[in-house]
């Protein structure tokens, strides 16, 4: 069978016409990505304001970077999160997936309900978790005399990027749970019955049939789900802007504030290529490994 | 041709970039008049700027106004700079956005603008302070100021019996009468770190000198020295304030005091409106900062809240200055304060809002100090700085924080010292 | 490199039967205990939702630090802040500008994404070429916006695309990666048996594509649909500094209206913020019936 689906030759007529088919968008990724991506990193070799003009000041930007102890604090912060967020967020949206796909009642009230928390706006979001995490929750705290809930989890330096952490998975599961939704539709049922015909446990057919074939999906998710969590920005301007103490200004949210609020467009150009080629080693990585287990089954 | 400097790029993809990049923006002309765009930075002020674009054009005939208020403006001006889609006139805040831009070379000498003579000398310092480099020329005309100090609940202080502090130590004792009462006697928005610079600039206005940072870039005096009071006193404000105050947000201290939660609120006149909106019938007044043992060093903190400057790119500058003798027209400013709470930068006879009542004496005294974090670079972060400091409960915290103000500010400042330093040999 | 799992030829025209149906034939009774717990699962979503429809009617003297105040119903629940919320924003205009923008990237998303998501996803497990370009357009997706800002705004300016079609034509590219990747992911698990039997017959490539896969592919469009909806309906940043010259706004810019530096109207911007959530709401639940129920009628075509 391999031998008659390889194609070694050239270019077939359909690799050409397939080829042509990823042209429109190649042709729009390279003008909108990676020209200004490019310029982008030209001025992480400069100090440029972001207006006037600017001097060259060739790798100074890159070893201030690794000197730069905010820098520092702000990547084990981002990772911090986006390694507990990836994974609840995962774990969470497959859940809700796999119970809004079952036989259950209100199925699209409950699919609507799930899906709201991620088109709230940043301004409510903000607000309203403030006031839970600022006014509800140290009430309520209070008079169970829970200690370590009665005062705002926002402001503590120890304990803020939890806060965050909830709200951010809150809002992202919504996105991956309508991922695994459709990947759980590709499912031939046909496969179910066989496996309830041969007696599987419900478990056993999860794990042996189910996550297998939601594999690609799975990979999708997971890359999709670092990426939001190491970008978090949203989440930390309308909740923290930062604080307390510094203690949650993930790397987007430098790179963003004194890149364009400040005067540091070359400095934070320098910490987004930087980022950047942390990120894509990272989802390389996880590719790979999805890819490798794929190829397993 | 124009030069265009920063699409020299060197590299193979931005020699591409910049082939796309060339083309070319023309403003258009209206039917033979000429056009002058302002882009003012105050969305809150729109209704104002209506009405005396309105009323421009309609004694003007040769030329045509057109104002915009838009959201975001500073991202937005930023925007049009990067497109070099310049405006004529900017209504932008006498901060270190203004700073930047004048030492990005935006801004056009208008030292022979006639209306300079009537604006408040003290204002007209404040913007020169603003220079990274001392410039020849006049680059910015202050409009209007606001002031920051501390508000207070007239109706709680009335009912108490509360005299008004001039002293540090009058201060400190009323903030003891007050929680003695059981109430409480300040109220905290540190969770937005930016509300913790009120009180900081009011506390530095009276204590350091009004150009330490001047003096730090030229390698004259250190933070550590000049801010070792106010980040003492900035501690003790703690003592007499909410618990936790970094739970909660601008918005909520603003709430809390509009319901009476606290008798007096560090903040300035600016969030006056936001208080109003909650408890409409309130009775706000003010007054400075009493951060001294000696009344007479104290020094009311004000700024520039909107100035004028010309677009160096502007091409019609008799229009803009007709545009800007408008814009200082007893009238048209009066437009202007009756909208908003300010205080105007032009020398006069103008109304000014009640809450700023208790201040009165010092601005017209001329009085004022611009706040301090207009000097700061934004980057920096001073602000969070500060809430760090004020989170920081050893011992040796305020030695911590100063020192790292020193370190951070030379960093972030590093280019700037050394043009500066460059000045100060070329004066030699 | 194996593409063994997709040249398994499998019968045609099998009946496919969604996990719904299945379930259907087992059992018709529905899980209650499971709705119970998805139900308890959405009182976290409940509870916000309450706060912001309670504060969107509110007036701003009713706003209050305590938690009962803040819980309490409105004095009365009249739709002034809606029509207030409305005026302000220039509703029904912001609206259609969103309305367009949205739309047309999803159009063109679905166009030239999935074209080049089956090109991708059917050859790079064979083609080095192709794996690479999906590396590349995948990689697109962590770069920080930030950096891409300040060139793209001049990029656009230069190219007089400083609009809203300027704006489509970034969230087309913005969007790229993720949905590049949901495409060639999403063939993995359509059997390649169709085209082949197709190519027999002398389909040309691109006749498979539009006849057999584009409709095979409904519930990803749908989801893909969702998803770039999701990003741009919301979205400040790309029209705030894209479309900076022109007068056009969309319903997130205009909503900015609400809050000033130094002041919120949070009841005004609530109401507007729910009025802007019911389209993309409706929008979704459109999409979702196509998700759930596309894959057993694409497949019976074959």
């Amino acid at each position: 069978m391999k031998g008659i689906r390889k194609k070694r030759k050239p270019m077939s007529k359909r690799t050409k016409t397939l080829l042509l088919m990823t042209l429109p968008a190649l042709i729009l990724f390279v003008l909108f990505n990676t020209i200004p991506l490019i310029t982008g990193a030209f001025y992480s070799l400069t100090n440029y304001r972001g207006y006037g003009s600017y001097d060259f000041v060739g790798l100074r930007n890159f070893a201030d970077l690794f000197q730069d102890s905010r820098v520092g604090k702000s990547y084990l912060f981002t990772f911090k999160y986006a390694i507990a967020g990836t994974i609840l967020v995962n774990v969470l949206s497959l859940l809700i997936a796999m119970g809004l796909n079952s036989k259950i009642k209100f199925k699209n009230t409950l699919r609507g309900m799930y899906f709201l928390p991620n088109i709230l706006g940043g301004l409510v979001v903000g607000y309203i978790f403030s006031f839970i995490f600022t006014y509800i929750i140290p009430t309520v705290a209070k008079a169970l005399h829970i200690d370590f809930l009665s005062n705002s989890i926002l402001a503590s330096e120890k304990w803020a990027w939890v806060g965050v952490l909830i709200v951010g998975v809150w809002q992202t599961v919504a996105m991956n749970t309508i991922i695994y939704i459709s990947g759980l539709q590709t499912i031939p049922a046909d496969i179910y019955e066989a496996s309830a015909i041969d007696g599987a446990g419900k478990w056993y057919t999860f794990r042996k049939l189910t996550l297998p074939l939601l594999l690609p999906f799975i990979s999708t998710n997971l890359i999709l789900s670092t990426k939001n969590m190491l970008m978090v920005f949203d989440q930390i301007m309308s909740l923290t802007k930062g604080g307390p103490a510094q203690s949650t200004e993930s790397i987007s949210y430098l790179i963003y504030r004194n890149g364009m609020d400040g005067g540091q467009f070359g400095f934070q150009s320098a910490n987004a290529v930087v980022f950047f080629v942390v990120i894509v080693a990272i989802s390389v990585f996880q590719l790979v490994m999805t890819n490798k287990k794929e190829e397993q089954l | 041709m124009k030069k265009r400097s920063h699409l020299t790029c060197l590299t193979l993809a931005a020699t591409i970039s910049s082939l796309l990049l060339t083309g070319c923006s023309s403003t258009s002309d209206s039917d033979g008049k000429t056009e002058i765009r302002m882009i003012q930075y105050k969305p809150e002020a729109v209704a104002a700027f209506e009405e005396i674009e309105e009323r421009f054009n309609a004694t003007h005939d040769d030329i045509v106004l057109k104002i915009e208020s838009p959201n975001e403006a500073m991202t937005i001006l930023k925007t049009r700079l990067i497109k070099e889609d310049y405006p004529d006139i900017v209504g932008i805040g006498g901060d270190i956005n203004y700073s930047n831009f004048l030492d990005a070379e935006l801004f056009m000498d208008i030292s022979d603008f006639d209306g300079i003579s009537d604006i408040k000398p003290s204002y007209m310092q404040i913007e020169k302070d603003l220079e990274f480099i001392p410039q020849d020329g006049v680059y910015a005309l202050p409009y209007v100021a606001n002031c920051a100090g501390i508000l207070y609940n007239k109706d709680m202080f009335e009912e108490n019996g509360w005299e008004i502090p001039t002293t540090w130590t009058e201060f400190t004792d009323l903030c003891e009468t007050i929680q003695s009462s059981g109430q409480l006697p300040l109220y905290f928005g540190y969770k937005d770190t930016w509300t913790t610079l009120a009180p900081w600039n009011a506390l530095a206005v009276g204590l350091a000198d009004a150009d330490i940072c001047s003096q730090v870039n030229a390698g004259n005096a250190t933070f550590a020295e000049g801010y070792a009071e106010v980040a003492d006193k900035m501690k003790k404000l703690l003592d007499y304030a909410e618990p936790n105050p970094y739970a909660y947000s601008y918005n909520d201290a603003c709430t809390a005091f509009a319901r009476g939660e606290s008798a007096m609120y560090p903040i300035g006149s600016y969030a006056v409106p936001q208080i109003l909106s909650v408890n409409p019938d309130m009775n706000i007044d003010s007054f400075t900062f009493p951060a001294n043992e000696n009344e007479s060093d104290n020094v009311l903190n004000s700024g520039v809240d909107l100035q004028f400057s010309v677009m160096k790119e502007c091409e019609n500058k008799e229009a803009a200055y007709e545009v800007l003798r408008f814009l200082y027209d007893d009238e048209t400013i009066q437009i202007y304060l009756d909208n908003q709470n300010a205080v105007p930068c032009k020398q006069g006879d103008f109304e000014l809002p009640s809450m700023l009542d208790g201040m009165k004496s010092y601005i017209e005294a001329d009085r004022m100090s611009d706040f301090h974090d207009h000097h700061y670079p934004s980057e920096m972060s001073v602000d969070a700085m500060i809430q760090t400091y004020l989170m920081d409960e050893s011992d040796n915290a305020a030695e911590t924080f100063l020192n790292r103000f020193d370190k951070e500010w030379n960093r972030y400042n590093r280019d700037l010292i050394e043009k500066v330093k460059k000045y100060e040999e070329g004066l030699k | 490199m194996s593409s063994e799992r997709h040249s398994v030829p499998q019968p045609p025209a099998v009946h496919f039967k969604s996990a719904d149906e299945i379930k259907n034939d087992k059992d018709s009774k529905s899980n209650i205990l499971l709705t119970i717990i998805l139900i308890l699962g959405c009182l976290t979503i409940l509870f916000p939702l309450y706060m912001t429809i309670v504060i969107a009617f509110k007036s701003p003297s009713e706003m209050t630090n305590d938690v009962a105040g803040a819980l309490s119903l409105p004095k009365s629940f009249s739709l002034d802040n809606f029509a207030e919320a409305m005026r302000v924003t220039d509703f029904w205009h912001s609206l259609g500008n969103s309305v367009l923008i949205t739309g047309a990237t999803i159009v063109l998303a679905l166009v030239i994404h999935s074209m080049a998501g089956y090109a991708i996803g059917r050859s790079m497990a064979r083609h080095k070429g192709f794996k690479f370009i999906y590396f590349y357009i995948v990689s697109g997706m962590f770069v920080p916006f930030a950096i891409l800002m300040m060139p793209l705004v001049k990029e656009t300016a230069k190219l007089n695309i400083d609009n809203m079609f300027g704006v489509i034509i970034l969230y087309v590219v913005f969007y790229m990666p993720m949905n590049v990747m949901l495409y060639s992911g999403y063939l993995k698990n359509i059997p390649l048996a169709m085209e082949e039997a197709a190519e027999i017959d002398g389909a040309s490539t691109w006749k498979t594509y539009l006849k057999i896969i584009f409709p095979m592919m409904k519930p990803m469009h749908a989801t893909v649909a969702v998803l770039t909806a999701l990003g741009t309906w919301n979205d400040v940043m790309t029209p705030l500094v894209i479309m900076s010259g022109s007068e056009k706004t969309t319903l997130p810019l205009a909503q900015l209206n609400f809050q000033t530096q130094f002041g919120t109207n949070y009841n005004l911007a609530f109401a507007s913020y729910l009025l802007a959530l019911i389209p993309i709401l409706i929008f979704y639940i459109l999409c979702q019936k196509q998700i759930i129920g596309g894959i057993a009628n694409g497949a019976v075509k074959g």
